[in-house]
């Protein structure tokens, strides 16, 4: 146990040092581009007053405000405190409004949006691929090349599709949004059925691609289990199939299960293009909204975000593997 | 005369490819194995003793398919019982495996005990997690193995610690029959003496009754077994008992295989090592005639055109008694095989003609 503890702890120590380098390049990065933020600011809620001295004040306010009078180091070490406590600071662009704010907004139909489609994906995906792996003949030839094409697809390409066919030709389904824009959000039936609504485009363009990836995977993984000398021999010694493709069944998960971790962590930033293309009130909508706002503060507290995620997951998964892989918790031990 | 434990009669196997060729793997071959006997089975890789292995065993997997003869296990005629009642009656219990990779024979993600679990439940569900645990444990000893390892997963133990463990888990339910494919060949030598060792303790205990070795490794099976079947393309071209085959081989093809030994004794390093030239025939289309007629030196046109039957032949052993097992491939008679091997004086010599 004494080299697990110390497995663990190494872990760690390279999960804060991680983060600490993320969290400077988020400080840093913005800064160094050219403008100034606050000028912008200044000038969209000046435009049109000719108060010279007015505006310096209000100039002069907004630099205290956001801090950027202090020198760096000082503006840093704020910016950590800030941190610690939550605070993403001001957004520009949605000014007045915060950071803090407006990335749990989004987070939420993100997360809402990504988590089941992911789960559900992989789930189907992993099944389809392992019965293909143990069935093959038709289901198999079927199954291979409906997979290839699917994950081929690019994820714009599949989104658009889905929108000519339902949105556009059927028209079942709506074009954009996340809810009907006569509705405000409200915990009412109404805004509820109209999430709902609006939801299986984009879920669907998500969950599809995703679908083909995992059985693709699953398929080759299963195969090669399949043919293990461990499966053979529980064969000769008489073990029920059912049994032996239980033991398939979990080897062939293990790399699976590092993709689904990963696919978790990188889910706040994926589903860029799913968002875009619907118009979804997610994380994606938000990052684009404000890259082209110039918005710094709300940038780099999304980078941050997904920065956490990614870390996070990608820590989580070299502890558990360890439990359910007993090959990687021996070469943990060394 | 001891209880016959395996008997097979003209037993033929077949691969089938995926452009639907057959290839007959294991072709019209027949032995017997007495209760605690150990048989050899030699041959060149590729020549169907692992086929013949899995075989034995009535439990097929395509490609490979049955396709003719007797398999007849203490008595009980096994051939052409279903998939499933093979499974339940037959492996494991009466007839068991050690593969070749025993090294990999393992689940990696489970633990030992489990699999053992697992393996019992395959034929005795009703058995208590506590009476598993109580008879691994037992077995585990006798296999030098501390109790512990089963409670481990396959990758924390030694090559050495694997292969015992396979063996005490194949030996776990006392077949009758116990294969043991290549069982030493990715050990040094002395883990090798150990575990062939262990296995015959495991015999002379009555957990197995009796034993057969497939092996290329010639000086293993003289040392080990009691009787010697050497295998060429799918058929056996000759078999005796151990002495017999390594000293007085009478089918060319075992002479070469047995010339072919490296032994470390004295004056042998100045003997010239013999190889069989050539390759053995493809199965898709084997020979009409001899099968090994396309590498054998003393070849005669008779030889490619007749089909060979195996013929015994009857020799006195040591205790004077008719040696009835000993059998050969070959249209020429045994005494005229002799001479002319004698003629080529002394078991290393590559020269020599036809007959």
């Amino acid at each position: 146990m004494k080299g697990y503890r110390k497995y663990f702890g190494k872990k760690i120590l390279w999960f804060f040092i991680t983060l600490f380098f993320a969290v400077v390049l988020n400080f840093v990065l913005p800064r160094l581009m050219p403008g100034d933020p606050v000028a912008n600011i200044t000038a969209r809620i000046t435009a049109g007053m000719s108060n010279v001295t007015a505006t310096q004040a209000i100039y002069n306010e907004y630099i205290k405000k956001f801090g950027t009078d202090q020198p760096m180091p000082v503006q840093f070490v704020r910016y950590i405190g800030n941190l610690l406590r939550g605070d993403f600071g001001q957004s520009f662009s949605q000014y007045p409004r915060t950071v803090g704010d407006i990335l749990a907004s989004s987070m939420a139909w993100t997360v809402g949006l990504q988590l089941p489609a992911i789960v559900t994906g992989w789930i189907i995906g992993n099944i389809l691929g392992a019965i293909a792996a143990y069935i093959r003949k038709g289901f198999d030839k079927v199954l291979l090349p409906i997979s290839l094409m699917i994950s081929g697809l690019p994820a714009f390409g599949l989104a658009i599709i889905l929108l000519m066919v339902f949105g556009l030709g059927l028209r079942v389904l709506p074009l954009q949004g996340g809810y009907a824009q006569s509705l405000i959000p409200a915990f009412s039936l109404t805004f509820f059925k109209s999430v709902i609504y609006h939801y299986w485009l984009p879920f669907l363009s998500i969950v599809i691609i995703f679908i083909g990836g995992q059985a693709i995977g699953m398929r080759s993984m299963s195969i090669y289990e399949l043919n293990a000398d461990y499966v053979k021999y529980s064969r000769f010694m008489g073990i029920k199939d059912s049994k032996i493709v239980g033991y398939v069944f979990r080897n062939a998960m293990l790399p699976q299960i590092s993709g689904l971790a990963l696919s978790l962590g990188t889910m706040v930033g994926g589903a860029l293009v799913a968002e875009i293309i619907f118009n979804y009130p997610g994380l994606g909508t938000t990052i684009l909204g404000g890259i082209t706002g110039s918005d710094y503060p709300l940038i780099s507290g999304a980078t941050l975000i997904i920065t956490i995620m990614v870390l996070t997951t990608s820590f989580i998964i070299d502890i558990v593997y360890g439990f359910i892989d007993p090959r990687v918790k021996a070469a943990q031990y060394d | 005369m001891a209880k016959k434990m395996l008997e097979v009669k003209d037993l033929t196997t077949k691969y089938i490819t995926r452009f639907r060729e057959n290839i007959y793997a294991v072709d019209h071959v027949s032995f017997e194995v007495e209760e605690g006997k150990t048989l050899g089975i030699a041959g060149e890789s590729g020549c169907g003793k692992s086929t013949l292995a899995l075989s034995l065993m009535g439990y097929y997997f395509p490609p490979l398919y049955y396709s003719g003869g007797e398999i007849t296990i203490d008595g009980r005629n096994i051939s052409g019982l279903k998939p499933d009642d093979v499974r339940k009656s037959i492996l494991g219990t009466e007839i068991a495996y050690i593969p070749q990779a025993a090294m990999n024979a393992l689940n990696p993600t489970a633990k030992i005990i489990r699999f053992i679990e697992d393996v019992i439940h395959a034929h005795d569900p009703k058995k208590t997690k506590k009476d598993i645990y109580d008879l691994a444990k037992e077995r585990f000893e006798i296999l030098n193995l501390p109790s512990d390892v089963l409670q481990k997963h396959s990758v924390e133990l030694s090559g050495g610690m694997k292969q015992r463990t396979v063996i005490a888990i194949s030996t776990i339910l006392s077949p009758k029959v116990l294969i043991a494919d290549e069982p030493s060949s990715a050990l040094d030598v002395t883990s090798q003496k150990l575990v062939i060792k262990m296995m015959y303790d495991l015999m002379n205990m009555g957990y197995i009754k009796s034993m057969i070795f497939i092996t290329h490794e010639l000086p293993l099976l003289y040392n080990v077994t009691d009787d010697i079947m050497v295998m060429y393309a799918g058929q056996i071209v000759e078999s005796g008992s151990a002495r017999q085959m390594v000293f007085d081989p009478v089918h060319p093809y075992s002479k070469g295989l047995m010339d072919s030994i490296i032994v470390p004794e004295e004056g042998t390093r100045d003997a010239k090592l013999t190889a069989i030239p050539g390759t053995p025939p493809n199965l898709k289309d084997p020979p009409k005639g001899c099968r090994f007629a396309d590498r054998c030196k003393y070849v005669m046109p008779l030889c490619q055109t007749s089909f060979v039957t195996m013929r015994r032949f009857g020799e006195l052993d040591d205790d004077g008694n008719a040696e009835s097992q000993r059998r050969y491939r070959c249209i020429v008679p045994v005494h005229e095989l002799k001479e002319t091997f004698k003629r080529e004086g002394g078991l290393r010599n590559t020269g020599g003609a036809a007959i």
